[in-house]
């Protein structure tokens, strides 16, 4: 009995919450903006039939009362807190008025925290009398005080993870269903963007560009990445100058890596000219301004700077295998070549998967490398779908277009990488 | 002809040597352990005989073959590691033939040594099995049958048993002397534990910092030890060191004289007794030489009782029956015999 | 033992330094470290020329006649719309958003992943869980909820926003690499300091910070590296006064208007991966054990 009262007041408190910060996001129901009162409102009653309950209140001499007078102290904070969005208070204060919008922002939240905060002080006074002789810490108990600076610690986090990244994509992909223009609407209008997306042949192009350049440059990262890492492996001299040029690309930003490559791939001075003036008069290697092949010219400079990471993963990965198993394999006779192709990459399938993961999905946000490198040029023939999206949010005042697109990319992200966690979580119970 | 020979050997990383002017032979069919502390050579040695180290200078010969330059699986040996070191996603069954198989042996000889192997080892229920569903004394098992398929005549072990629990390293220790007793073939094992080398071993060979101390059978190491080094390494616990001064074939220690004989030279001696060589209680009196000691502290361990005592202000220990009745401060009477006991010099710490 | 007078095979195995197996060996590597190094040799190169020089040749010549005309130009000189005071604007910008964003991100994720590594609170997992599956999601599903957010307190495009979109892009990545770290310390030292009656605050100022340099050097190299290439958020979250290098840079090269100067670009390019480079050539194996860590996820 006592309990259930405890779950109820602390699950009426939390989904309270989440209402409430939902409702400020901007996702606006007349529902929702209901909720987060009737909630807190259910949580007091639960708490005052737990008064009730009790044959005598004797509020002040229990063990939760420090708990609850530092959570009366934090509704006071969170009052201070919603007092410098006064404009007296900001007339005495300078300092303050500066961050105006960020206090109007604030006072909402802690015009909700205030009361949230005192009935907790309450909830946990009245726990503390019933639960005076008992030692057992309830529910209550266990969430309000234990272990308390590491959750006020982890709030960032929790922010974080709620705040921005469920919330944030719940919202876009709320918004995707919308006419959103300039602004954001959030009047539902069904599938009306996608179908807009889904005839748009600049998506096509990005979809198919992204398509050939992420599973060449999957292959060819794993591929010539493993195919070096095999090479550094074999006790060679100066393994460290080689690891250390075959890495240092990847310290280099995309912009840099792009405009370096746009230069190199120039035909009136680049390889092209190089080739020519060698004799090769007809010679034509001219990737950046031939619509055909322009997205092997950025998967070129993509490969140049992302291999070394791939090596060095690849490295980080053979250099964990047990000595012994090459000892084994060597008194087994066993040659080199077919050592690794047997033994050891069937060992190394968890760095593989796990390499996989890293690389796709950094393909799908590709998109500084292309802006670089080409603009999305010659035509629309080099554009991926992150630069789809960017045109339509900040340069084509079409946000729906970018929240539809935006949403498709969070699919191609998830389709592979569900079952790869649940793979990988299921691993783990198993072992 | 021996089974495997070791001459003049050296092996140095850079500046830093880790095996010197190493000499050793083995016969066919011994079974040779390398006991010491870690990082005093040992598995090094076995690597090198195995060819998985590139010696720096000497030879290396098996089966009166120079195998110095041969490759590890052209030598003729089976080697069985500390980590197992089993291919994880093949079945024992392959991990047992892929050498074989890589070799290009014939189907049927390869299945039929397989499954000797495995009847020899009591694995056949687990030959489909992957290494990850075994236990660690099932993979171990797996490990000596990768060797055992190899039908070679010399078998390296690189501290097979250390991964295992104090348990099952009892019932496999068991079991490769048994295997040794079946196979008679060259046996050269790797260990820090000394109760692996006292019970597996025909000889033992001791090392420290890249030489051998000793070599000797499990009887000469523990009854006579050529210095300090050994005789401390070997036993638990180890032996009692009294200073002590020699004149005219007897040695005195705090007023103990204990008549050696006659052949060892006067002055200043280091005398080492065992715990379990002083007598106690009944058999104190019948000893050759008789003495007191004071009971510092008593461990009792069941079968025994250890205890640490004062003879003339040295600390030793003295290992007593377990039924001894004795509190710390009691005065009790020892016997020592000096057939028993051992002199070392106190400077070169050579036996004497 | 040279005296010892041997009979047949004994020493090393004699091996021709030239063997065929060393020469491919060594052979591939070479090339592919030429490949490698051809962009930052032709960067050097070309930002060492004058532009006839350029528009005669090859971009692989070395320069006939050496001069940093293009370096100072590219420094002080070059436009980005109707500014002209070069790059340097763009570096001290980038300065600016680095030095707080690498700060407060690293503060607060050192301080989650100790909550999460020592201290293990109900729920925890939850968040971290959705945290490390954040980093999968693609930042345009979440860019524009946070304009709106950043623009509803105030600091949409100015620096403290930036600083906030950097501490939570880059918290899943360092949560994780501080809690691996922590967790992989001795939980004694922990339980020991909760014994002599040292409280949350106490223990990671005291106890576990004091242990931890490596990994913040580690994360410090992550981060300033990371912040300084952004260029998604440098473009979306401040305005061109604010600019980071990155997004100045794209901006210099890739101008519609006038003459294209190669020198100069390259020049900028080159002083643009400056940084990263002397971080990532001065930290060595560090900067590898931060990428590597930074990547190998749960």
């Amino acid at each position: 009995m006592q309990s259930i009262a405890e779950r109820a007041v602390l699950w009426s408190i939390m989904l309270s919450g989440l209402a409430f910060v939902l409702v400020r996001v901007g996702l606006e129901n007349d529902l929702l903006e209901l909720a987060p009162l009737a909630l807190l409102a259910l949580a007091a009653l639960v708490a005052l039939a737990m008064i009730a309950q009790m044959r005598r209140l004797n509020i002040f001499n229990n063990r939760l009362r420090g708990h609850a007078l530092g959570w009366i102290i934090a509704a006071g904070v969170a009052y201070l807190l919603s007092l410098a969005n006064e404009k007296t208070v900001q007339a005495a204060m300078p300092a303050i008025k500066s961050y105006r919008k960020l206090w109007k922002t604030l006072d909402g939240f802690a015009d909700f925290l205030v009361p949230m905060f005192l009935l907790f002080a309450v909830v946990l006074l009245i726990v503390g009398t019933r639960d005076t002789k008992l030692d057992r810490p309830g529910r209550i108990e266990r969430a309000l005080v234990s272990k308390l600076p590491a959750k006020i610690a982890a709030i960032p986090m929790a922010f974080t993870a709620i705040g921005v990244f469920v919330i944030a994509t719940l919202w876009t992909v709320y918004h995707s269903f919308t006419r959103s223009k300039l602004l954001p609407k959030s009047d539902f209008e069904g599938v009306f963007q996608y179908e807009r997306l889904w005839s748009t042949d600049r998506w096509w192009i990005s979809l198919e560009n992204l398509a050939i350049y992420g599973a060449c440059s999957m292959v060819f990262s794993l591929v010539i990445g493993f195919t070096l890492a095999t090479l550094l492996d074999q006790k060679i001299r100066g393994e460290a100058v080689f690891r250390t040029i075959l890495l240092y690309p990847f310290a280099l930003s995309f912009i840099v890596t792009g405009l370096v490559w746009q230069w190199i791939l120039t035909p009136e001075f680049g390889v092209q000219n190089i080739v020519r003036s060698l004799g090769f008069e007809n010679f034509v290697f001219d990737p950046l301004y031939n619509s055909d092949i322009v997205i092997y010219g950025v998967l070129i400079a993509g490969l140049w700077q992302g291999t070394g990471f791939i090596m060095v993963l690849m490295l980080a990965g053979l250099r964990g295998i047990d000595q012994d198993i090459w000892k084994a394999s060597r008194v087994d006779g066993i040659p080199t070549w077919k050592t690794y192709i047997y033994i050891i990459i069937p060992m190394m399938r968890p760095v593989f998967i796990t390499t996989l993961v890293i690389i796709a999905s950094g393909i799908v946000k590709v998109y500084d490398l292309v802006v670089a490198q080409t603009s999305g040029g010659p035509g629309l023939s080099s554009e991926v779908p992150a630069k789809y999206v960017y045109d339509y949010m900040f340069g084509g005042q079409n946000l729906g277009q970018g929240f539809a697109a935006s949403t498709v990319m969070l699919a191609l992200v998830l389709i592979p990488l569900i079952p790869f966690a649940y793979l990988e979580f299921g691993n783990r119970k198993n072992g | 002809m021996h089974s495997v020979e070791i001459k003049n050997l050296d092996l140095a990383f850079g500046a830093t040597k880790v095996l010197q002017d190493l000499n050793l032979t083995i016969a066919r069919g011994e079974f040779l352990v390398l006991l010491g502390s870690s990082g005093c050579g040992k598995s090094t040695l076995l690597n090198c005989i195995a060819g998985l180290l590139e010696v720096s200078e000497g030879q290396i010969f098996i089966n009166g073959d120079n195998v110095t330059w041969a490759e590890p699986s052209e030598r003729g040996i089976g080697m069985v590691f500390q980590s197992y070191a089993l291919y994880p996603q093949m079945t024992v069954e392959g991990n047992l033939s892929f050498g074989l198989r890589n070799s290009g042996m014939a189907k049927s000889e390869i299945a039929s040594r397989v499954a000797r192997a495995a009847e020899i080892l009591q694995i056949e229920p687990l030959l489909k099995r992957k290494p990850a569903a075994l236990s660690g004394g099932q993979r171990q098992r797996v490990a000596i049958g990768r060797a055992l398929v190899r039908d070679v005549d010399v078998f390296l072990f690189d501290e097979p048993l250390s991964n295992l629990d104090a348990k099952l390293r009892a019932d496999l220790r068991v079991e490769i002397k048994r295997l040794h007793q079946q196979l008679e073939n060259t046996m050269i094992y790797v260990t820090h534990d000394q109760i692996e080398a006292m019970t597996l071993a025909d000889r033992i060979a001791i090392m420290k910092g890249g030489q051998i101390m000793q070599l000797g059978t499990p009887d000469e190491i523990y009854s006579q030890p050529r210095n300090l080094y050994v005789a401390d390494f070997i036993g638990s616990p180890s032996m009692n060191f009294i200073p002590g001064t020699m004149s005219g074939g007897t040695a005195s220690i705090h007023g103990i004289s204990i008549p050696m004989g006659s052949t060892v030279r006067d002055g200043a001696v280091t005398v080492g007794i065992r715990p379990e060589h002083i007598a106690t209680g009944d058999l104190a009196p019948i000893a050759p030489v008789q003495a007191e000691a004071t009971v510092e502290l008593v461990e009792p361990m069941g079968a025994d009782t250890l205890i640490l005592t004062s003879i003339g202000g040295t600390r030793a220990h003295v290992r007593m029956d377990g039924l001894a009745k004795v509190v710390p401060g009691d005065v009790i009477p020892i016997g020592l015999d000096p057939a028993r006991v051992s002199l070392f010099d106190p400077k070169t710490e050579i036996r004497l | 033992m040279a005296d010892v007078a041997f009979s047949g095979p004994h020493g090393p195995k004699p091996r021709r330094i030239l063997n065929p197996r060393n020469i491919m060996l060594y052979g591939t590597l070479i090339v592919v470290t030429m490949y490698y190094l051809v962009p930052l040799y032709v960067m050097v190169v070309t930002s060492l020329k004058g532009m006839p020089e350029i528009r005669m040749g090859n971009i692989f010549s070395p320069p006939l006649e050496v001069t940093f005309e293009p370096w100072v130009k590219a420094w002080s000189e070059a436009c980005t719309g109707l500014n002209c005071d070069g790059l340097s604007r763009g570096f001290w910008n980038s300065v600016t958003i680095t030095i707080p964003s690498v700060l407060v991100s690293i503060a607060i994720a050192s301080i989650n992943g100790y909550a999460l590594a020592n201290w293990r609170f109900k729920g925890a997992n939850v968040f971290f869980t959705i945290l490390i599956f954040g980093a999968f999601i693609p930042y345009q599903v979440m860019i524009y909820p946070i304009v709106i957010m950043l623009r509803e307190m105030g600091l949409y495009t100015k620096l403290s926003g930036l600083v906030i979109v950097h501490s939570i892009f880059g918290m899943p990545i360092l949560t994780l690499l501080f809690r691996n770290y922590f967790t992989s310390l001795p939980e004694e030292l922990f339980k020991a300091a909760r014994v002599d009656g040292a409280g949350f605050w106490g223990i990671y100022f005291r106890i576990m910070l004091p242990m931890s340099l490596p990994i913040f050097v580690v994360a410090i190299i992550l981060q300033v590296t990371g912040i300084w290439n952004d260029f998604l958020f440098g473009v979306i979250y401040t305005k061109p006064d604010l600019y980071p290098m990155t997004v100045q840079l794209n901006n210099i090269v890739n101008s519609v208007q006038g003459v294209k100067e190669y020198n100069v670009n390259m020049a900028a390019t080159l002083l643009t991966g400056l940084v990263p480079l002397f971080i990532y050539f001065v930290s060595g194996k560090l900067f590898v054990r931060g990428v590597a860590a930074g990547a190998v996820k749960g």
